[in-house]
């Protein structure tokens, strides 16, 4: 290589490089809002505990399940030509299907894909506009639980499939890197799967998710502990709260100690851990000192199990404890066995909830897994019906009209009757549930219970 | 380099410039942006782990640093390129401050020891920045992946550019000179911890300058996200599967990787990792050169039979 070459090289290098840096500055990209990255989520108003909707087995039209619309429902078909409808309404979705959320990511597919199927098998979703029922069709991309893969799915699916709205993928992490695509496409988003409430604060207009969020979560707690347990003497008073250090548990840690005093209990020890921390001990021990008597955590996995054989092996036990995330997994009762009992999660749904379409969702899910319909199943089946509903009172496929339907809807559900506040949060039900025997087991609200509350726990060595 | 051969990288060059204007489609804008993030990472990950030969696994150090400073300053008001170029600089003084303990290690040891450096940097960010790092929503209304593309492009071709003026100059040989046999080099005078110690700095400086380009691009993530292994590991594969210690292999290596693992993604849903790890393990077994080594076997013997 002589020198002069090199130069040359260089220079055109150096030249282009210079070129392509004025280039981003001349393209249309203002200053940000100046909002540092690290500010505190928003106080929450903490909402009314959760009321169990009527389960009705003759729902009214406005609440009617959209899996199957009745071809009366239907408007009358107009005298005027019709524009030709497109032969798929498309949908799609970003989900962890491989990788750290992978286990997550599996049970929410299955009911974008069995939602999907119950409502082509009815021939589909009536849109006014094109006056005919017009089929969904779904596409999914892995996106390996790597938020910025998520993005390039989200922008392959609104360029490539056109999508009239986009579903959500799982956990807090993915959607935190796709939902300001959605909003940035101007796309509907329906996401479950994520209790963050301060995303919902953040102003984004196209985002829903019909799920249990953290300020309903933590009323809830003490609500469903003072109805389940009606003798005051008897109640855990004193509570221990193990958070992780994460947006999300420093805003259930918040609303906890807040919601805690306004319920009659006392936070006696509150401890926060790094993400993937497996040894509680010293945490555990203030926590059996102060003689906490229920307990208030939120890990994931394998931390949810380490917390667990911690409490075992230092001999605290908890009359009563909410651990939520970790114990939702499949194999929390086969991993910890009867040590596993005992415990109560917020998943936001269960397969024995009595709802319309549940019994059917479960059927499917049977005969290809040979089990009910896993906790997140249901939720994101309830994505694909809200959204059929909002496309068939839109009339439309315009993504801004179905997104203020969207807004406006008032749908039954698998998880219930379904509608929106302001910020996209859900109005849901928020069942809590209890590992029982190895089984999962709906103890509150009372009128979806499955099984009474099994309280106080005993000790680990005397199960 | 020939007439030709400068023909054809300005025309390319002039193509990559003009991408833009042609491409409307939001989807290959970002697989391009994508791409030439890649490039950046892969190329600056290079300067220290292929021209110097120290196997560097604390890469995402540098690039979650270059991130986490511009995305702070940005937000805070600040320019973008001055936020830019001050995140790659706090990298560089990051590289400097460990670099001196780190090279008192060899081999796997330095290695290990660059890996438990991003590892406590991850731990640590994720502890301390623990809230959602996303665009304000009013400034989402005109986010446009147009300027993200040039400012990577930009990005790219200033660690390209650079890295080839290193390794065509007196620090090229000198490293050069260490990778193949350190001792050896110190005998001769060469000063091998200044050799390295520059290396390093340079490659943390692209290191930290990608991680600001990836913060002006990325609409919302956890900060802890830009120090996570699999943008140090990702950026290795890409070099070896290229060529590792070349100029043109990380760039090879970095389209082949995303558009490859992309294509497959949008083809095989959760089958496309398996699938993406068995050619991967088919390159490392039959292209121990990565693509560079087919092409210098090509062009060794096309001059063999012109002699």
């Amino acid at each position: 290589m002589n020198k002069r070459n090199l130069n040359w090289i260089v220079r055109i290098g150096l030249l282009v490089a210079l070129v392509a840096v004025v280039a981003a500055c001349a393209s249309p990209t203002p200053e940000p809002t100046k909002v540092p990255p690290t500010a505190a989520p928003a106080p929450t108003k903490a909402p009314e505990p959760t009321k169990a909707p009527v389960a009705t087995t003759a729902p009214t039209k406005a609440a009617e399940p959209t899996k199957a619309p009745a071809a009366t429902s239907a408007p009358a078909p107009t005298t005027a030509a019709a524009k030709p409808a497109p032969a798929y309404i498309e949908v799609g979705a970003s989900i962890p299907l491989t990788g750290k959320f992978g286990s997550l990511g599996q049970q929410v597919k299955p009911g974008y894909q069995y939602a999907v199927n119950d409502i082509n098998a009815a021939g589909g979703i009536y849109v006014k506009e094109f006056d005919k029922k017009i089929p969904l069709r779904l596409t999914v991309y892995d996106d390996a639980s790597d938020p910025t893969q998520a993005v390039s799915k989200m922008e392959t699916l609104f360029a490539d499939q056109k999508v009239v709205a986009y579903l959500g993928g799982a956990s807090s992490d993915m959607h935190v890197a796709t939902i300001p695509i959605a909003e940035k496409n101007k796309v509907p988003y329906l996401g479950v799967s994520f209790a963050l409430n301060a995303i919902h604060q953040k102003g984004y207009k196209y985002l829903f998710s019909p799920f249990p969020k953290s300020p309903q979560q933590t009323v809830d707690t003490f609500a469903a502990l003072n109805q389940l347990i009606p003798d005051a003497s008897q109640r855990p008073l004193k509570v221990a709260i193990f958070a992780e250090k994460s947006d999300w548990g420093a805003e259930e840690e918040a609303l906890w100690k807040e919601n805690a005093t306004k319920a009659g209990y006392t936070v006696v020890v509150d401890e926060q851990y790094a993400v993937g921390n497996l040894d509680f001990t010293a945490m555990i021990l203030k926590a059996k000192a102060a003689g906490a008597e229920t307990l208030l955590a939120l890990p994931n996995q394998p931390s949810g199990e380490a917390l667990i054989k911690g409490m075992v092996e230092n001999g605290w036990t908890p009359k009563f404890s909410l651990i939520i995330r970790a114990p939702e997994n499949v194999t929390w009762s086969t991993n910890l066995k009867k040590n596993g009992d005992y415990v109560t999660i917020f998943p936001g749904w269960n397969s024995a909830m009595k709802f319309p379409g549940v019994d059917q969702l479960n059927k499917a899910y049977q005969a290809e897994f040979k089990r009910d319909a896993d906790l997140l199943t249901g939720p994101s089946y309830a994505c694909v019906q809200i959204l059929a509903k909002a496309i068939e009172t839109a009339g439309t496929l315009d993504r801004d009209k179905i997104r203020d339907a969207i807004a406006a809807s008032n749908t039954s559900t698998v998880v219930g009757n379904v509608t929106f506040n302001a910020d996209g949060t859900g109005k849901v039900l928020d069942p809590l549930i209890q590992w029982q025997n190895g089984k999962l087991e709906v103890i509150w609200p009372l009128d979806h219970a499955t099984a009474k509350i099994m309280y106080p726990a005993p000790a680990f060595d005397k199960r | 380099m020939n007439k030709i051969q400068i023909t054809i990288i300005v025309i390319l060059l002039a193509a990559l410039l003009a991408f833009p204007q042609f491409i409307t489609s939001e989807s290959v804008l970002n697989l391009a942006v994508y791409v030439l993030l890649y490039v950046s990472i892969a190329s600056s990950w290079n300067v220290l782990g292929g021209f110097a030969g120290q196997t560097n696994l604390g890469h995402a150090a540098f690039f979650g640093v270059g991130a986490l400073v511009t995305r702070m300053l940005w937000f805070a008001g600040w320019n973008i390129f001055a936020s830019m170029v001050i995140g790659a600089l706090v990298a560089v003084v990051l590289a400097l401050i460990i670099g001196v303990p780190a090279f008192r290690l060899r081999g796997v040891y330095f290695a290990i020891g660059t890996l438990a450096l991003s590892q406590i940097l991850l731990i640590t960010v994720g502890n301390t920045f623990s809230t959602i790092s996303s665009i304000p929503t009013e400034d989402l209304k005109v986010y446009s992946l147009v300027p993200r593309y040039y400012m990577f492009l930009g990005v790219a071709l200033l660690t390209i550019v650079t890295a080839y003026v290193l390794l065509n100059s007196r620090f090229g040989l000198g490293i050069t000179a260490v990778r193949e046999e350190e001792d050896a080099a110190e005998s001769l005078g060469v000063s091998a911890l200044k050799y390295k110690m520059l290396a390093f700095g340079i490659s943390a400086f692209f290191g930290g300058l990608t991680g600001g380009a990836f913060a002006f691009y990325h609409v919302g993530y956890y900060p802890q996200l830009t120090f996570g292994p699999e943008w140090t590991f990702d950026s290795m594969m890409m070099a070896y599967i290229g060529g590792v210690g070349t100029i043109v292999g990380p760039v090879i290596g970095a389209v082949f990787f995303v558009v490859l693992r992309e294509f497959l993604a949008l083809r095989f849903a959760e089958f496309h990792l398996i699938i993406f790890g068995v050619l991967f393990i088919l390159v490392v077994l039959f292209l121990p050169d990565g693509f560079m080594g087919i092409w210098e076997k090509i062009r060794k013997r096309l001059l063999r039979r012109s002699k």
